[in-house]
């Protein structure tokens, strides 16, 4: 414990996404419920920590809390910290923390249709974040709008400047939401399933340019996901989550090597492969419950086929013996 | 009414789909996109043909110029020994029974104000296969070959998971008790472990039904996992087809080896083909000339700019349409 306290201390200032005790708390019926428990990582520059579940395993709302864009009155932070570029933003004000998180945090999503404005030209809407919040004239913006498109190598983006939304692909429409994104020069950004709508050879294409920009721009980021094929190929870290714990979290070729959470194996084992000969699919029985049916201890235990009796207490995220990077919350296999 | 011997189950024949569509303003030009080029393939009782391509490649298409749900502009379907394009009355009634599909959300394809008893019962009465109280005791039979308790019948929509729902789609399409399901992306909107639980259902359904398949999917690992063969499209055409583990395993269309190189598998070791620099499918609205794949091929030479490369039989079962190979 002291060697992480310690190990905290020491990298704190360097990280620019740091998440100490995260708690999101969701409404449900009248009754508030918590989604995202005690949450704790960090994301250093040029490193990609890749947050991986099923639905309503809480990783986007993980996202969502950062971003502050957690819906008011149905959602809310309860607990823990966030610490942006040194910066503690849940002790912000509300006006404080719009502008760290405008300048400091970009945020790409799924469906890039949904998040871009279609009766805008996309120029403009590169160039409203630098208008915003760094004061730019207009004239200026719209010339570093440009540069930011040939960035995100839009192929004649002099001549796409002016197009609106729905002139462009799907894979350029994502290219036009990084360029968004990036438009403040941000440390940090969030990456909530950024390539899960697209075929997957304009995947490839969308995740080589976002490494190109991390390497580039020295970007900490935070890619969240349900595909752990996309995992393997572009994340140095991973933290499974499930019903809003993390479970497991370890260095990426630890973690594909060894997986130690029964719920980390059994989506592994879910997971038909194209470089394999077909194989019998392990299918995890039932069904994540919702959150007020939630078991009290272990929230997988429902589905687990190594419960025991102690998981009716809820486990630890302990390392794993001699390697003390690899941790996962079980009882079982991580005592 | 059943196919000359040795004819397979579903024989599909220079299948053809052309769309028109009228874009631009003020002044609106009609475009033409041929969705479907060509296309042939057979099925055999019992087994499941995968149909992998990116989206507009016109593997949607096909499912639905099969089943008459759009009406292909020429080509042949024939099912069981019997022409699927030109039946109609009775005929048609019978082939409906026997062909059937599976959506990608179940939750479009089922009406929100209809309980389960009356999704799943309709077709079986309106097609007599049961009539009174045992239209319930088929519902509910359905309901558990598909692994859900009878009290589902009396439920709506809304009140079911994804996966659930899924069931319940493919439930329907049981219903008349068809020979043949085409499945659109039946598992792409679902969690990876949900998606397992309807993949282990259809490959019972299957093996006990002796059901064909003509399997849409975007995901390679899921066709390999259930399908025999499979075919590649890409803008409206075959380009290269075989049975399912040489496709896999040694991909000879550039088409196939990108698809191949980018599907993401969990092993660090092995990552997915990252390629800065390269194009995307080019709009079927103008499809380059001569091979569709030229403008991203790595291996284009001057005759695939001009030429379509014709499908070649390279082995026994295995076509590939590319200048590379002949």
């Amino acid at each position: 414990m002291s060697a992480v306290a310690s190990a905290r201390a020491v990298t704190t200032a360097a990280a620019p996404l740091v998440v100490e005790g995260l708690t999101t708390s969701i409404r449900i019926g009248g009754r508030w419920f918590d989604a995202v428990r005690e949450v704790s990582f960090e994301v250093r520059g040029r490193e990609t920590l890749a947050l991986v579940g099923e639905s309503g395993c809480g990783k986007s709302l993980t996202a969502l809390s950062i971003m502050g864009l957690l819906p008011a009155g149905v959602g809310r932070i309860s607990g823990g910290r966030i610490t942006v570029d040194g910066i503690d933003i849940t002790a912000a004000s509300e006006a404080g923390r719009q502008a760290i998180r405008g300048e400091r945090i970009g945020m790409i999503f799924q469906e890039p249709m949904t998040s871009l404005n279609p009766v805008l030209p996309v120029g403009f809407q590169i160039a409203e974040g630098l208008i915003q919040h760094r004061g730019m004239r207009r004239r200026d913006a719209m010339a570093r709008a440009l540069e930011l498109m040939e960035l995100v190598r839009i192929p004649a983006a002099a001549q796409r400047l002016n197009a609106y939304p729905h002139q462009f692909s799907g894979g350029m429409r994502q290219r036009v939401m990084i360029a968004i994104a990036l438009a403040c020069a941000p440390k940090v950004l969030i990456a909530d399933e950024p390539t899960t709508a697209l075929d997957v050879t304009i995947q490839g294409q969308v995740l080589a340019l976002l490494a190109d920009l991390q390497a580039r721009e020295g970007l900490a980021v935070l890619l969240i996901t349900h595909n752990l094929g996309v995992v393997a190929s572009v994340a140095d870290r991973v933290m499974v989550m499930y019903g809003g714990d993390v479970v497991e979290s370890a260095p990426a070729k630890p973690f594909f090597r060894r997986p130690t959470h029964p719920y980390s194996e059994a989506l592994l084992a879910a997971m038909p492969r194209v470089d394999r000969p077909s194989q019998a699919l392990a299918p995890i029985p039932g069904q994540v419950p919702t959150l007020p049916d939630m078991p009290t201890g272990c929230r997988y235990q429902s589905r687990c086929p190594l419960r025991i009796e102690q998981c009716a207490e809820r486990p630890p995220l302990n390392a794993l013996p001699g390697d003390p990077d690899h941790r996962a919350r079980c009882w079982v296999r991580a005592p | 009414m059943t196919a000359p011997p040795g004819e397979p189950l579903l024989v599909v024949s220079d299948l053809a789909k052309t769309f028109t569509a009228k874009r631009g303003w003020p002044v609106p030009t009609t475009v033409t996109v041929r969705a479907v080029d060509r296309v042939s393939f057979t099925v055999a009782r019992g087994d499941a043909l995968g149909i992998v391509g990116e989206s507009g490649c016109g593997k949607s298409t096909v499912a639905r110029a099969c089943l008459r749900l759009s009406e292909p502009d020429s080509g042949s379907v024939r099912f069981d020994g019997v022409d699927v394009l030109t039946a109609s009355g009775a005929r048609l009634r019978a082939l409906r029974r026997r062909l059937q599909i599976v959506f990608q959300d179940p939750a479009s394809a089922l009406d929100p104000r209809q309980r389960i008893a009356e999704a799943l019962g309709e077709p079986i009465r309106v097609h007599g296969i049961a009539r009174g109280k045992d239209v319930l005791t088929t519902v509910e039979r359905l309901l558990d070959e598909v692994g859900l308790p009878a009290s589902a019948a009396r439920r709506y929509p809304h009140e079911f998971s994804g996966g659930q729902r899924q069931r319940i789609g493919i439930a329907r399409a049981l219903a008349l008790g068809p020979d043949l399901i085409f499945a659109d992306e039946p598992v792409s909107a679902l969690d990876v472990s949900v998606q397992a639980q309807i993949l282990v259902l259809l490959d019972q359904l299957r093996a006990r039904r002796q059901l064909a398949f003509v399997f849409i999917s975007h995901d390679l690992g899921v066709v390999r996992h259930f399908c025999q063969h499979v075919a590649v499209m890409y803008l409206g055409r075959i380009v290269e087809q075989g049975p399912v583990p040489t496709i896999f395993d040694e991909p000879l269309h550039p088409y196939t080896q990108l698809l191949k190189a980018s599907s993401p598998v969990p092993d660090p070791d092995n990552a997915v083909a990252m390629r800065l620099q390269e194009g995307e499918p080019p709009s079927p609205v103008a499809p380059p000339p001569g091979c569709h794949f030229h403008p991203r091929c790595p291996f284009a030479m001057d005759r695939c700019k001009a030429v379509a490369p014709p499908l070649r039989e390279t082995a026994p079962g295995r076509i590939v349409a590319c200048h590379l190979y002949g």
